[in-house]
């Protein structure tokens, strides 16, 4: 058997690494316009939530103010903003 | 006795049935050629709620992302929009043409919504001679806006 020889690795630097990882999240925020059932059903046709799923975030929207419907990396989380707002729905973007 | 036909349904072979009267249909007409014809104006505040900035405080990156996706947004609102006009005497529409229907009337009653100056969910919404007629398109396409989300979460 024989092992490697050390050879001289450059060290990445971490700190860009966790930048470009660390997710991102998408936050629902409540409205007083927008009908408790057209948001649980868009929740249900843009990510697949059972009907149960989206109304448990729909919810954590009515009464904490915001819900997290999605979260990784930033392209994901622009996309899903898109929709959201194609949709109507008061979407943001942040980084966790 | 009566039986309740909801206005909007599911058909066995997929599309949707829409029993509506002339006076809705004019409703809906109506207000949907508006929103087109203020689409063209994106600086109008009564849009605000249509493009909610995504980035928080982060101007450059709100700015960034209005000069990319704006176009984009408004693009997809006014394709739906045409297609609502297209079909607004159609008796039965198939899943697309409902999907810009329900889209289409949402994005109505947001700038209905905006221009009433709703902002909280408990407070009463104040009527009177200035606003009756555009509170009660809100309402109206409110009630016609849950029974399509009805009739369509049906075939999630």
């Amino acid at each position: 058997m024989s092992s490697p020889s050390p050879i001289d690795v450059a060290e990445p630097d971490l700190g860009d690494l966790v930048d470009l990882d660390s997710p991102w999240i998408v936050l629902v925020w409540n409205d007083p316009i927008n009908l408790m059932s057209y948001v649980t059903f868009v929740l249900q046709k843009l990510f697949g939530y059972s009907k149960a799923e989206a109304e448990v975030l729909m919810l954590q929207v009515h009464h904490d103010g915001k819900a997290a419907v999605s979260s990784g990396p930033r392209s994901e989380a622009e996309r899903d903003v898109f929709r959201l707002h194609e949709h109507g729905l008061w979407a943001t973007m942040q980084q966790d | 006795m009566a039986l309740f036909r909801r206005p909007v349904r599911p058909l066995d072979d997929g599309t949707y049935a829409i029993e509506l009267g002339e006076a809705e249909r004019g409703l809906v007409r109506s207000t949907v050629d508006q929103l087109a014809d203020l689409l063209h104006q994106t600086d109008s505040p009564a849009l605000r709620r249509l493009f909610p900035p995504p980035y928080g405080d982060d101007v450059e990156r709100n700015d960034g992302w209005a000069a990319l996706a704006m176009p984009e947004l408004i693009e997809s609102r006014l394709a739906s929009l045409a297609l609502v006009t297209e079909s607004i005497e159609e008796t039965v529409l198939d899943e697309d043409g409902l999907d810009a229907w329900m889209r289409s009337i949402n994005d109505v009653r947001l700038v209905l919504g905006t221009v009433l100056d709703i902002d909280d969910d408990e407070a009463p919404i104040e009527v009177d001679e200035s606003n009756a007629a555009t509170y009660q398109a809100y309402e109206i396409l409110g009630m016609l806006l849950e029974t399509i989300v009805i009739a369509r979460s049906e075939r999630l």
